[in-house]
């Protein structure tokens, strides 16, 4: 293991006993991956503010009162409670709920921007191309890697807070070159244009790409050009819950992927695999049917809403209110929710039946108030996870399909690839 | 006159990717395993529905575990079965593993525990059945008794 001087002060504890131990972490860390250099991150986006039981608060609580700092710009992802809203998992309800608002409030107090967010990349100030970064939520890791062309591995729970407190992190995998080339190659220009400017389309064909990509980097050629940030946060999404996928190339749109060959780094693809309509299809009936029971409520917001879908959202209810009974509940982060607030868009959708909430996501146990039965939701990954972790029954549809359910109160579908 | 057949243990060298001791009866993972959604921290049960071992519990046992299954949130969930005792004596790899090599560092330094996590080729932890007695040094010695 190489370590420069003042790597060695920080592991021999001259710098303080919280940065010895998260020294000895990040250096562990390189143990284990059999990496014997460490390099200089510029950023981190934290996850273990996300409650995960008592050991998440002993571990922040330690580092805290050993006098922990941070190196880096620093970003929370969601937590577990919103701090805006006591109302949508209560605190005070148990002790857990409790713990998971003292972890964010410890946070804070470590010196992180809590901005409370799985899509931090929505928000300026944005690392550059080839920034080395920490990010640890999957799909966040993945929009970093691909769409920015910044350079993170997927850090777990304590190594993205003790690469923070360092700024450094082991030199392997998708910080180095040769990690990052794209090994498969999906082809999507056989789908009729109708459907691939549907944005249900980017989370169907994420899943599709998650289920079948093992552990290679897989590169999308036949993209249409409206393929937006949006659509690519669908594919980060999406893939990174189906499968485990830190880094996509789009050719043509993402910027390590200019040519089909600049994305393969001048290699063959290993396995070409054309989509049919017949898969994207398939993917939204594993993702969920369309089942007798009445429609209870539509979830949007996995990951959080952005500005352009805001007025997206806003266009397609056009005035309209929502069923009376149904829930309809919208996560985003609180600097977008100002950005709409500034339109007086959280206004008028608050006032036609959405409810909107910062600072978490609705799809984790326990369940917000009210979300349950049959949900209808925009998202892939929502799709993909709730069913394990609540009381629902799920149905995926384009933001417009969700829009037209929740107004008429019963499931309306479009035609294209209707279940 | 009973006739013991005194074996020599079997030894095997692993890589010590967190150093401790610890000794218990061997449970080898028939498949791999998500600490985080497919594991229950709070009492060191497998609840993933999917998983041959789902039910069983893992405490105080040698967890041999051939493949890893890469989550993030894995190191939190290592930590608090560790933290309230559920969770095993030690871990045997047959694939390194950073999150549960972080997971465990934590745990030991947070709640004083000598919980060893090693690694050994996927062919030698092919051999170990589960049931067996082992023993973990800090050197990386593994006995096991059969």
């Amino acid at each position: 293991m190489r370590l420069n001087e003042l790597d060695q002060a920080r592991l021999d504890g001259k710098l303080g006993k919280a940065m010895q131990f998260a020294m000895q972490t990040i250096v562990t860390a390189a143990h284990i991956d059999q990496v014997d250099r460490l390099i200089d991150i510029s950023f981190a986006h934290i996850d273990a503010c996300f409650y995960n039981g008592r050991a998440h608060l002993d571990f922040i609580n330690y580092m805290l009162e050993h006098g922990a700092t941070l190196a880096v710009p620093s970003w929370t992802n969601n937590g577990l409670v919103s701090l805006n809203d006591l109302s949508v998992r209560d605190p005070l309800a148990s002790r857990e709920m409790n713990e998971a608002r003292q972890l964010m409030q410890a946070y804070v107090r470590l010196g992180c921007n809590p901005v409370w967010t799985c899509a931090p990349y929505q928000l300026p100030g944005r690392p550059g191309i080839g920034a080395h970064i920490v990010g640890s939520e999957s799909n966040a890791v993945s929009f970093y890697n691909s769409v920015i062309g910044a350079r993170t591995n997927m850090y777990g729970d304590y190594l993205d807070v003790c690469a923070a407190i360092t700024g450094r992190v082991p030199f392997s995998k998708l910080h180095r070159d040769e990690a990052r080339a794209a090994q498969i190659l999906f082809d999507v220009s056989n789908i009729p244009s109708l459907i691939r400017d549907n944005d249900l389309f980017y989370h169907l064909l994420g899943y599709v790409i998650g289920r079948s990509c093992g552990n290679q980097v897989p590169a999308i050629i036949g993209l249409p050009s409206s393929c937006d940030e949006d659509d690519l946060k669908a594919i980060s999404a999406a893939a990174s819950s189906a499968g485990s996928v830190p880094l996509f190339h789009a050719v043509g749109i993402t910027p390590e992927a200019a040519t089909l060959e600049i994305a393969f780094q001048g290699r063959q693809p290993r396995q070409i695999i054309e989509l049919s309509v017949d898969d994207l299809q398939q993917a939204r009936n594993e993702l969920g049917k369309n089942s007798d029971q009445a429609l209870a409520g539509i979830a949007l917001g996995t990951p959080h809403f952005s500005y352009t879908e805001f007025e997206r959202l806003v266009r397609l209810l056009d005035g309209r209110s929502i069923h009376p009974g149904l829930v309809f509940y919208l996560t985003t982060s609180r600097h977008v929710f100002e950005q709409a607030q500034g339109h007086g868009w959280i206004e008028s959708l608050q006032q036609a039946g959405i409810k909107i909430i910062t600072d978490t996501c609705t799809y984790f146990s326990p369940v917000v108030n009210g979300l349950q039965g049959k949900i209808m939701t925009n998202s892939a990954k929502w799709a993909y996870y709730a069913p394990g972790m609540l009381p629902v029954d799920v149905l995926i549809g384009s933001l417009r399909e969700c829009v037209e359910s929740a107004v008429s109160g019963e499931v309306t579908l479009d035609q294209w690839v209707a279940s | 006159m009973g006739c013991f057949v005194n074996r020599q243990p079997d030894s095997i060298q692993a890589r010590v990717l967190i150093a401790g001791w610890a000794e218990g009866s061997a449970l080898v993972l028939d498949d791999t395993l998500s600490f985080w959604g497919g594991f229950n921290p709070s009492n060191g049960e497998i609840i993933d529905v999917h998983h041959p071992q789902h039910g069983q519990r893992v405490g105080g046992c040698i967890l041999c575990i051939p493949q890893s299954k890469g989550s993030a949130g894995t190191p939190g969930g290592i930590a608090e079965t560790l933290r309230n005792g559920s969770g095993p004596a030690a871990f045997v790899l047959g694939e390194r593993d950073v999150n549960i090599g972080v997971g465990t560092l934590v745990a030991n330094q947070l709640y004083q525990l000598n919980v060893p996590v090693v690694e050994i080729s996927i062919e030698q932890i092919r051999q170990i059945k589960t049931g067996e007695a082992m023993t973990i040094n800090r050197d990386g010695t593994i006995s096991i008794n059969r």
